[in-house]
């Protein structure tokens, strides 16, 4: 895999500190939790515009894959997939709402991708001789297919769960005046 | 695998192949049926060669798509965790549930 699509080492320590947050106050530890919130509003941002940059890039190599040199299908592909951004995400979503909604998307390819590559190779034919791989390797294209699509179904669930999470806090916080005494 | 020379002259060929975790030696023969079993053999190993250059090549190719993906998947799956913990939410037997509100 090339570097630019790896989480550098930085990233991957303050991702690490969220872990072990989590995991303390979700043990119920001390102090974890108030650690956690301080965590989070340190290291999100970043993280989440890290997590960004190869959910773009990673996308790119999907469509190039999917559309196999077509640059039609590769318009067409982008395009969908920005409507399928705007349709999930939907207004003013949160940066992680944003960024689960990149992962929506990209499992949602990734398994359109393989599936498209196990039904060619279950294709039978003329055409398809000499293009079967060996089953040892089609069982492998089979376990990523069905880690992929349960990854996606996770990213759903994960995603409605955030946003009711965040609907329950409101973002703004209105105070209104009110004067009973009249003059 | 190969050929052996015997004792009393000529060649004899000879397949080795594992049965039950022992190596088992099979005697082929000599003179036109050794030299067409190593011919066959020999094609044998090739295409094992080639399928497993294409298995490779492929697999380095799939895995190109599906890595991003998974580090995607993983990195938001801590972001995702932290703030679900933070929001009041624990994990009970592997499903996220809200934990109830205490009563004052």
């Amino acid at each position: 895999m090339s570097k630019e699509l790896e989480v550098s080492n930085e990233t991957k320590a303050k991702l690490r500190e969220l872990r072990i947050l989590s995991d303390k106050a979700e043990a119920g530890e001390k102090g974890a939790r108030r650690e956690l919130r301080r965590a989070i509003r340190n290291s999100t941002p970043e993280v989440v515009a890290k997590a960004s940059d190869i959910a773009r890039k990673g996308h790119m190599i999907l469509i190039g894959a999917a559309a196999g040199g077509d640059p039609l299908m590769k318009e067409a592909l982008s395009a969908r997939l920005d409507l399928m951004r705007t349709q999930i995400a939907g207004e003013s979503p949160s940066p992680l709402e944003a960024l689960l909604t990149d992962r929506v998307v990209s499992c949602w390819l990734l398994v359109e991708l393989l599936e498209a590559l196990t039904s060619a190779q279950l294709q039978t034919g003329e055409h398809m001789k000499d293009k079967h791989v060996p089953d040892s390797f089609l069982k492998l294209i089979f376990k990523w297919q069905e880690s992929t699509h349960r990854r996606y179904l996770t990213a759903m669930r994960e995603l409605a769960r955030i946003r009711k999470l965040q609907r329950g806090t409101p973002e703004v916080q209105y105070n209104t005046q009110i004067n009973l005494r009249s003059e | 695998m190969g050929w052996e020379n015997r004792e009393r002259g000529g060649r004899y060929y000879t397949r080795s192949r594992k049965v039950d975790g022992r190596v088992v030696r099979e005697y082929v023969g000599g003179g036109l049926i050794g030299e067409l079993a190593a011919r066959f053999d020999e094609a044998e190993r090739e295409k094992r060669k080639v399928e497993a250059a294409m298995v490779h090549l492929e697999r380095a190719r799939v895995e190109a798509l599906v890595v991003p993906v998974v580090e995607l998947y993983e990195v938001t799956e801590v972001l995702c965790r932290a703030a679900l913990v933070d929001g009041g939410y624990r994990r009970y037997q592997g499903k996220w549930r809200r934990k109830r509100e205490q009563r004052t």
